[in-house]
């Protein structure tokens, strides 16, 4: 029933962006398609973050490996939207799924660091192979999306908006069904999932695998939607926004990381006069919500419950405790 | 003559210069209640992790139902059909006691599962093993509670259902008995008792006597990484190498 | 290719690979402490670097007279990092869960979220351009030793890192609070049966650190002549691969690999263009990680 509520609310809240169209400002629309790429990032690292415990700091690249797919695709050999978004989604997975096998094994702070190493790696790759991405002078003139001859900004909202839609479907299927009892397993104590018949290897390459494919989703939406990418949008500090938001609107809850997307991405725009306050916003407000709001806002599990948790579950702790 | 259910052949396990595990050799036959105890440090959790698939055998191997396990990743021994709880109670503490149970049960469901036959044919298997194996050890009621949240005894329960919805032909409890009263142990013993008449094999994993020497058929020693003694309960207790190792320490 | 200038690559390599040393070395100390990565240790160096230039500016004081203020606002930025970023989550205090995922993910967080914090306020006062320093302070006059030229900043920075690392072993060695540090790091809870004050160690430890830290950035300021509110992202991270390689808990392991660091991006950069520098540090990161699951040094105390 939760699942359902929570649904209903996402919907709702698609609608009330659309609905942003009626002050027919493209200020606005822009805003909205923003934040709606936003959810599809953060619902995505939701996945592999809140719901299989993977700690990834570097989530920003895989949404920069799609945008660049897609705009290549389009300004290098006219690939139209329909067959971009497509192509985004499968080489963003592919790479995800290279990241993922190596660093399967590593324990969480590790493969963190890992996750790290690896979005700067591609960020700097983006930036010097200037043959294939121009560097850091990006990419301009992506075509808009057309389908059927349809085009322009409302058009763009609303097939954003499908997308952002299909993608949380498809969050929602995986983390509220046996298989996200998986994946939360996983989370909880991933040798003990091991020993319960759970191939964790397997579900955490093809939960990395869906996020990634979900983040190029995203990333061929703002290339299609902005016109113009280059390797600034896609560093460490793109990363962490998206995981803050997941952090704010808390881990393992959808409807969290909707919320939180919408705060983290409205909240800037709002102090937009006081442009560059942005990045401390978000490092503020990570802060106070680790340490004040731990579940986050809807969260379903929260740093320092886990560490009172953990007590109970040491060797000799005492029964009192209890 | 029916292949034993588990064989332990031989099996050592060194690490570096300490031989954990010296060759041992064991049988456990389909439907046996068997104790494994030994002194701390005498080898049995690595025993126990040999046999699981946490880690690898330096030499012999394991087989399960006739069929080499050794080497095999946890998981797949698992899938195979050896179920386990742990000593230091490993609940999903954030997950409900549904969850938690179910987790025993979902073994390779997927993702395609998920997405397109959402409580399709897998998924109703699943709920209705979770279902069966609540009510078996008591804990339908708290379906929704959280794990975090339930007291030491239920914990344990919790363990065992999981455990227990994999279906498992063998079932290895870890020190089951830990942390209980003599009341609670009695308990403990004719649940697993109840559990040997439905047909399942357990090898119990013991510190504690008492709870051994009540249930078990068959009782296997081990001290200094070495089988010392294989035979029924009273036997062994009788059996000096067997006081010897323990330094004269009777009922615990 | 001409050994004249690959040695000179590595002298230059090592130069910066002995900044990384000092940036590993509190990064070491802290993990072996804590247990938790300080994912703000790149700023304490670009605070390091930046007092030191607001001291020059304000005041002009003699160089030692700046050391030895960074060093003291290096101690006074660890101990306030460690009340701010890591105390708050130390609310129970046995091992268990002192060392769980929980705490370190936590923590690794709100480190994080310090760390940015501290960067892009030093942004907003400072934007994002270098900052120079004043030509009076700058260590570049060159000196000629046979064939290969060093400046004498990198004299400074090999003869202040030895000073460093002697003033360690001496803390470490034979002062108290470095018993304490040493057993805190080896058995938290064995420490406190003591009657170690692990409190007073884990701060000491901060304290230490990062006035290792603040020392690297202003010699580094001092030596490349510009500094920029980013510096410390990078040094920040090849530290913690320094660390990791050298096997987590070991300091002359950190050091020695902080120095093959230093080395491999100086010799690095003859066949690959500056931009792609980058790139070597995070190479071995991904080695180690994957191949070397205790460190290339490392003893197998810790696994990854």
């Amino acid at each position: 029933m939760k699942a359902r509520l929570n649904l209903a609310l996402v919907a709702g809240l698609v609608l009330l962006l659309i609905g942003l169209v009626a002050f027919k400002s493209s200020y606005f629309d822009q805003i909205a398609i923003t934040t709606m790429i936003f959810v599809i990032l953060s619902a995505s690292l939701n996945l592999i973050t809140g719901s299989a415990g993977l700690l990834s700091l570097g989530h920003a690249a895989f949404f920069g490996v799609g945008a660049y797919t897609a705009a290549l695709l389009s300004t290098r050999f006219g690939w139209p939207f329909w067959l971009t978004l497509p192509a985004a989604g499968a080489m963003a997975a592919l790479v995800g799924a290279v990241v993922a096998v190596p660093t399967m094994r590593l324990t969480s702070i590790y493969f963190a660091v890992a996750t790290l190493g690896i979005g700067e790696m591609i960020y700097v790759t983006m930036l010097n192979w200037v043959g294939l991405t121009r560097g850091p002078m990006g990419v301009r003139s992506i075509p808009g999306i057309t389908l059927f001859g349809a085009e322009g900004m409302v058009f763009s909202m609303v097939v954003t908006a499908a997308v952002m839609l299909a993608a949380l479907w498809v969050v929602h299927r995986l983390m509220h069904s046996y298989y996200g009892n998986s994946l939360r397993a996983l989370r909880e104590d991933d040798a003990c999932a091991d020993a319960m018949g759970i191939d964790v290897g397997r579900l955490k390459l093809q939960s990395f695998g869906v996020a990634c494919c979900l983040a190029g989703f995203a990333g061929a939406l703002f290339a299609h939607t902005t016109g113009f990418i280059s390797p600034e949008s896609f560093r460490f500090g793109e990363s962490i926004l998206v995981l803050s938001m997941v952090v704010v609107g808390g881990l393992g809850s959808l409807y969290g990381s909707v919320i939180g997307a919408v705060i983290l991405t409205v909240l800037p725009e709002l102090l937009r006069d006081l442009g560059s306050w942005r990045m401390i916003t978000v490092g503020g407000v990570l802060f106070f919500s680790i340490l004040f709001l731990p579940r986050g806002l809807v969260g379903e599990v929260s740093a320092i419950d886990l560490i009172r948790r953990q007590i109970r579950h040491a060797p000799g702790a005492s029964r009192a405790a209890w | 003559m029916e292949a034993p259910l588990l064989a332990l052949r031989e099996v050592t396990r060194r690490f570096g210069g300490l031989t954990a595990v010296d060759s041992v050799s064991a049988e456990i036959g389909r439907g046996e209640l068997v104790g494994l105890i030994g002194p701390n440090g005498a080898g049995k959790t690595t025993l126990f992790n040999l046999i699981s698939g946490v880690t690898p055998p330096s030499a012999g191997e394991v087989a399960f139902q006739g069929r080499v396990i050794s080497g095999l990743r946890p998981f797949e021994v698992a899938r195979l059909g050896v179920g386990r709880t742990f000593q230091n109670l490993r609940v999903f503490p954030n997950m409900t006691v549904f969850d938690n149970v179910s987790v025993g049960a979902i073994r390779g469901t997927g993702l395609g599962d998920a997405l397109f036959s959402h409580g399709g044919q897998k998924a109703r298997a699943i709920s209705e093993v979770t279902t069966e194996m609540l009510a078996k050890v008591g804990l339908a009621g708290l379906v929704d509670e959280l794990a975090a949240n339930l007291s030491y005894g239920k914990r344990k329960l919790l363990e065992i259902a999981r455990a227990l919805a994999g279906r498992p032909k063998l079932l290895i409890l870890d020190e089951p008995a830990a942390g209980l009263n003599d009341t609670e142990t009695v308990e403990l013993a004719h649940f697993i008792e109840s559990l040997r008449a439905e047909g399942l094999t357990i090898l119990v994993v013991e510190h504690d006597m008492g709870l051994v020497m009540r249930v078990c058929s068959r009782v296997i020693v081990l001290a200094f990484g070495r089988k010392i003694a294989d035979a029924d309960p009273a036997s062994v207790q009788r059996d000096p190498a067997v006081l010897d190792a323990y330094l004269g320490a009777g009922d615990e | 290719m001409d050994p004249t200038v690959l040695l000179q690559q590595v002298v230059n390599g090592l130069s910066i690979g002995l900044v990384y040393a000092l940036m590993a070395i509190g990064f070491t100390l802290i993990f072996g402490v804590l247990n938790v990565v300080n994912f703000a240790h790149g700023e304490v160096y670009t605070i390091g670097a930046f007092a030191g230039l607001l001291l020059i500016t304000a005041a002009k004081p003699p160089l030692w007279v700046v050391l030895v203020l960074v060093l003291l606002s290096g101690g006074l930025v660890g101990w306030a990092l460690e009340r701010i970023a890591f105390r708050p989550f130390r609310r129970f205090r046995d091992e268990a869960s002192l060392k769980s995922k929980a705490m370190r993910e936590a923590t690794l967080l709100s480190s994080l979220a310090v760390s940015i914090i501290v960067r892009e306020a030093l942004e907003l006062k400072f934007s994002g351009e270098m900052q120079t320093i004043p030509q009076a302070y700058l260590l570049q006059n060159p000196i000629q030793l046979g064939p290969i030229t060093i400046t004498d900043g990198n004299l400074i920075i090999f003869g202040l890192s030895a000073v460093s690392l002697g003033a360690l072993q001496f803390v470490l060695y034979r002062t108290h609070i470095g018993l304490a540090i040493r057993a805190v790091s080896n058995n938290v809870l064995g420490a406190q049966f003591v009657g170690i004050n692990t409190t007073r160690a884990i701060v000491a430890t901060f304290v230490v650190g990062s006035m290792l830290g603040a020392i690297a950035g202003i010699m580094v300021g001092l030596y490349q002549g510009a500094i920029f509110p980013q510096m410390g992202f990078e040094p920040g991270v090849k530290a913690f691969v320094a660390m990791v390689m050298g096997g987590l808990s070991s300091i002359p392991g950190a050091v020695a690999c902080a120095l093959i660091l230093g080395v491999s991006e100086s010799v690095a950069t003859q066949f690959f263009s500056d931009g792609w520098k980058a790139l070597v540090s995070y190479s071995f990161l991904l080695v180690t990680l994957w191949f070397f699951p205790s460190g290339i040094f490392g003893s197998k105390k810790e696994k990854m």
